[in-house]
């Protein structure tokens, strides 16, 4: 394939993320990085280094709405991301590390992708999600941080008042939410929005916003993490971000008329796809399968 | 685990009438730099990144990377340009090419969020500007291990 045809087909790989993205419910970049890893011929470096400026300026368009409108929160924010952030960046070093230092070690990022990806469909497939939950006590921490905020509905015509919780218990998963954006090039919005939700009591907008907010600044730190290798190469950026950036422009209007059922039907069978695909080249690369 | 039950056909909401409610000035201060910054580069990357695809002149020739794009990254840079990557120099002591400059986008991206943090933390109360506080520190390390840690 001549190096042009590549270009233009991530462009227009991810001008179809976009687009899918917002109306499945799901981010850019868990699409992104596993299919780029299945399908195209750049280093497991190169793809999450993209994935991560990919899923970063998603989240960086859409925060700043967010945060004018009071959905999303730096009072939530702030306590979660001081300790994913240091995760975030150790995932970033320990990522390239597995890559450079060991031989295979692009097979263990793609078999390891392939994995979480499955995890990341038994989120989306089982995950419930609550649209207001209702918080019967606060824990201690979350009571002295004075965690709460205020929005206007328009479905309701009423402004909601909430306050969170569990921010202890909270804690360890977003590390480990952190670790894994860092290890692979991930948004990790679907990690960040039950936590946010189910475990600290968040109401749904309210999670789904701020969770964008912790990827601006969890993936922005790794990104440097990636910069600082070299591992970011403008031809693949380019045109990764402005695909994903005008696609997601039409699938937000889209999803605003309609979100049909069997387009994120479809977005998971695409994951599940992704995922077998860098689980049988990763042990192909391990000696372990034959090539496809 | 703290007990949470979860309703959710009830919704705890006060103030029905109001439509406009008092926005938090650190949210805001975040939301407002955010967004001037985002513009400012996306608009950095993108030019010279489109640029650069089109006509393939830059610090890395076009055909070049897509010879060694399936290296590693730090194979890549010794195939390439015989160097180790370890810093920001290699794209920093380049900036009059287009490629670079596209990766200088990039940058001001990843640095918005730390420049929101500054802004937020202003008009933060005590407690939080004490957490931002510690934010802005892990950043600004994020950015400078590769220098102060030198491998």
């Amino acid at each position: 394939m001549i190096w042009w045809m590549w270009v233009l087909a991530l462009f227009f790989m991810t001008l179809g993320i976009g687009i899918v993205a917002p109306i499945a419910g799901v981010g850019g970049g868990v699409l992104f990085t596993p299919l780029t890893m299945a399908f195209y011929p750049f280093s497991t470096d190169f793809i999450r280094g993209a994935g991560l400026v990919m899923a970063m300026t998603s989240a960086l368009s859409s925060a700043p709405h967010f945060a004018k409108k009071g959905l999303a929160n730096l009072r939530i924010l702030a306590p979660v991301v001081v300790v994913s952030i240091i995760f975030s960046i150790l995932g970033g070093i320990i990522g390239l590390w597995v890559t450079n230092a060991f031989p295979q070690g692009k097979s263990y990022i793609k078999i390891g992708l392939g994995c979480i990806l499955f995890v990341v469909f038994l989120v989306y497939l089982f995950s419930k999600r609550v649209e207001f939950p209702q918080i019967t006590h606060i824990d201690p921490i979350s009571e002295k941080l004075d965690i709460h905020g205020a929005w206007y509905e328009p479905s309701l015509g009423k402004v909601v008042e909430y306050r969170t919780t569990n921010l202890l218990i909270a804690l360890p998963a977003f590390a480990g939410v952190g670790f894994i954006a860092g290890m692979f090039g991930l948004g990790a919005g679907w990690a960040n929005v039950p936590v946010l939700n189910l475990v600290m009591g968040a109401p749904l907008k309210v999670a789904t916003s701020t969770s964008m907010m912790i990827i601006t600044i969890n993936d922005a730190a790794a990104c440097w993490v990636y910069m600082a290798r070299g591992a970011m190469l403008a031809l693949i950026i380019v045109p990764s971000v402005l695909g994903i950036t005008i696609g997601a422009r039409i699938g937000a209007r889209i999803a605003v008329k309609s979100r049909p059922k069997s387009i994120k039907y479809l977005v998971m069978v695409i994951m599940l796809f992704a995922a077998v695909m860098d689980i049988w080249k990763g042990l192909h690369g391990l000696g372990m399968a034959p090539p496809i | 685990m703290q007990e949470l039950e979860v309703k959710p056909e009830t919704v705890e909401s006060v103030g029905a009438e109001l439509r406009e409610v008092p926005i938090e000035p650190m949210n805001y201060v975040f939301g407002r730099i955010m967004e001037i910054l985002t513009i400012v580069g996306l608009i950095a990357m993108f030019i010279p990144g489109i640029i650069y695809v089109i006509t393939g002149k830059g610090f890395l020739s076009r055909e070049i990377v897509v010879k060694y794009w399936g290296l590693k990254a730090s194979a890549f840079w010794q195939k390439v340009m015989g160097i180790k990557v370890f810093g920001y120099s290699w794209f920093l002591n380049h900036l009059g090419t287009m490629d670079c400059l596209s990766i200088l986008g990039v940058c001001i991206l990843a640095v918005t969020p730390l420049i929101c943090l500054i802004g937020a933390e202003i008009k933060a109360d005590s407690k939080y500007k004490i957490l931002i506080g510690i934010l802005i520190i892990e950043f600004l390390f994020a950015i400078a291990r590769p220098i102060l840690m030198g491998h």
